[in-house]
């Protein structure tokens, strides 16, 4: 699943690494869009495969985030 | 003589007009996973309240000794109906029958639901799938010219013109939409669609033909595309799942512009009061919060869970619109969602508040405001958008509006934008974390203090003390204090307090109930 910014800001903080697993809400990067620091949630449980963004990188709507794969339930 | 083979005439014709578009051609609709019109209405309505209109509509065929052997329906299924209780009129292309696409008596009776709505001042709900018309126009005969109405006839438009502000008009995109009936469907106080539906003003083909570009019709106008362009309000998981939210939204609604929306009362007591609300808004400034959490402890909560109804959330998603109750009440809610931009003012936000006041006027629903408005959006995109327009309407029709309105300034409530919050004659409570200005502290001091910062010895201290200081002046206590607002309270009050404001402000509206009219705006 390719997670995407819902919002146009600066990455202000990436806070998952690749491999890591992460539960449903779980923050994957924070943006500083309108000077508030936005958390881009997952919306599944899953495992960081990609992230597309670095810290200080502008991003802009519908841009890609971060790649997970789905975590299985008998995972 | 009796009249028996007429009468047998007809129960034979109403039996080949419920086959619809015949055996083969439900079976491939249902195939695709979707429901014919009349299985729809059924789930729509209260059981046995469908009250057919037209059914006779059609295209008999004869044999040679002129005995009926086949009957074609309108493609356009029509009635009254009840949906607990309430009068309603149903209705909706027949996919099954030419996809939809107008036949002649189809179109006829998609025009009169409209018509009909507004002669018996119900609501009326429309469930789409179809095309819109064709080349060759409505006429069997496709060798020859479509025929247009009379010059001296009403416009089939004119109608649907009027029932958006006499009437509740819901629709629902539950399959392909294209043309007229897309046009209908955005015709409506709330539209919803399936995610296998598509809404277009034209398909692929014609796409193709006119700028050559191969799209699908899903790429075209999938719930991708319209539920963030705002043509659709909701998403529904399945058809199901559409009529329950028809269902819920008339459940907030008069009948008409005549009468008031009705109070149904929950057993969530009046006097509840959440600690949740009291911690709710972080007081580091840059942090955001969930405003839907506000809004749900706020408002009543039903066996179902809370009684907010989300409308258009992905659509100028900075900004929540939604139907709620409070203390039995029917309100409408309006929030900043600061996860968005920081719940600032798109050019989006803006129209989609504009239609919202106007909807809640049109039907004489008290709004609820929760004020989280850092200003306008900025930056090119947003100059490009024309947002100060947008914006400009949008606070134009907030203070035409007529309907019982209270404010609750939670956070931010700075610029032009802020006034797009405050209703005329509104009760205007203020909690603790409120701030208020001309704008934001931030982008204040940048601006205001700009060499004094630059000449400080270290411009970052310099700019975070000053930062500081004149956030200080922002707090709502001084504003209490001069009276600006009715009163600052623990946000653990806000429902008593709204509550027992929206007792006295329903009452108060002693004027019978009528059609809401506004001016030009920006």
């Amino acid at each position: 699943m390719i997670i995407k910014s819902e919002i146009a800001g600066q990455i202000w903080k990436t806070v998952v690494r690749v491999g890591q697993e992460l539960a449903i809400d779980d923050t994957i990067v924070i943006i500083e869009s309108m000077k508030m620091e936005i958390p881009v949630a997952s919306p599944i449980a899953g495992i960081v495969t990609e992230l597309h963004v670095k810290e200080g990188e502008l991003v802009m709507e519908d841009q890609e985030i971060a790649t997970l794969e789905v975590l299985r339930a008998s995972e | 003589m009796t009249w028996d083979a007429d009468i047998e005439e007809i129960k034979t014709r109403r039996a080949l007009a419920k086959q619809q578009g015949g055996a083969e051609s439900v079976e491939r609709h249902h195939q695709k996973g979707r429901l014919t019109i009349r299985e729809r209405i059924s789930i729509l309505l209260d059981p046995k309240s469908f009250d057919e209109i037209g059914e006779g509509a059609g295209v008999p065929d004869y044999d040679e000794s002129n005995e009926l052997i086949n009957f074609q329906p309108a493609n356009f299924v029509l009635g009254f109906g009840q949906i607990n209780g309430r009068k309603v009129i149903v209705g909706g292309e027949d996919f099954t029958l030419k996809g939809g696409s107008p036949n002649p008596a189809g179109l006829r009776k998609s025009v009169y639901a409209e018509q009909l709505a507004l002669q018996y001042k119900v609501p009326l709900i429309r469930l789409h799938e179809g095309g819109g018309g064709s080349v060759g126009g409505t006429s069997h005969e496709k060798n020859r010219r479509p025929l247009a109405d009379p010059v001296f006839s009403t416009s089939r438009f004119h109608p649907l013109a009027l029932t958006l502000g006499q009437v509740p008009v819901v629709a629902a995109a539950l399959g392909p939409v294209a043309g007229l009936p897309a046009s209908r469907l955005v015709a409506s106080h709330f539209s919803v669609m399936t995610p296998n539906a598509a809404v277009l003003i034209a398909g692929p083909q014609v796409v193709k033909r006119a700028l050559g570009r191969d799209l699908t019709k899903e790429q075209l106008g999938g719930p991708q595309v319209h539920l963030k362009s705002g043509a659709v309000d909701n998403l529904a998981t399945n058809e199901q799942d559409a009529m329950h939210q028809i269902v819920k939204f008339l459940s907030y609604v008069p009948d008409n512009a005549w009468s008031r929306p009705n109070r149904i009362r929950t057993n969530d007591p009046v006097d509840r009061c959440e600690d949740i609300l009291a911690k709710i808004v972080p007081s580091n400034r840059r942090q955001p919060f969930k405003m839907r959490r506000i809004l749900e402890h706020v408002l009543d909560k039903t066996e179902g869970g809370s009684s907010f109804f989300e409308m258009s959330r992905k659509y100028g998603p900075s900004l929540i619109t939604g139907l709620g109750r409070l203390n039995g009440h029917s309100v409408a809610l309006i929030a900043n969602d600061c996860m968005y931009y920081a719940g600032a003012m798109t050019a989006a936000a803006a129209q989609k508040l504009r239609r919202f006041v106007d909807f809640c006027n049109s039907f004489h629903l008290p709004i609820l405001s929760f004020v989280d408005e850092p200003g306008f959006m900025i930056g090119p995109e947003s100059e490009a958008a024309g947002t100060i327009r947008h914006g400009t309407a949008a606070i134009a029709a907030v203070l035409q509006s007529r309907v019982p309105w209270a404010s609750v300034h939670v956070h931010k409530a700075f610029g032009v934008a802020a006034q797009a919050h405050f209703g005329p004659d509104g009760y205007v409570l203020c909690w603790p974390s409120a701030a208020s200005g001309a704008l934001p502290v931030e982008g204040g001091v940048a601006v205001a203090f700009a060499r004094e910062i630059a000449m400080a010895s270290d411009p970052e201290a310099k700019r975070r003390e000053l930062e500081d200081i004149l956030a200080a002046s922002q707090s709502p206590f001084p504003r209490a204090e001069g009276f600006s607002v009715h009163e600052i309270i623990d946000p653990r009050e806000t429902r008593p307090k709204l509550s027992a404001w929206l007792d006295i402000a329903v009452e108060a509206q002693i004027e019978p109930a009528a059609p809401f009219q506004a001016t030009m705006r920006p």
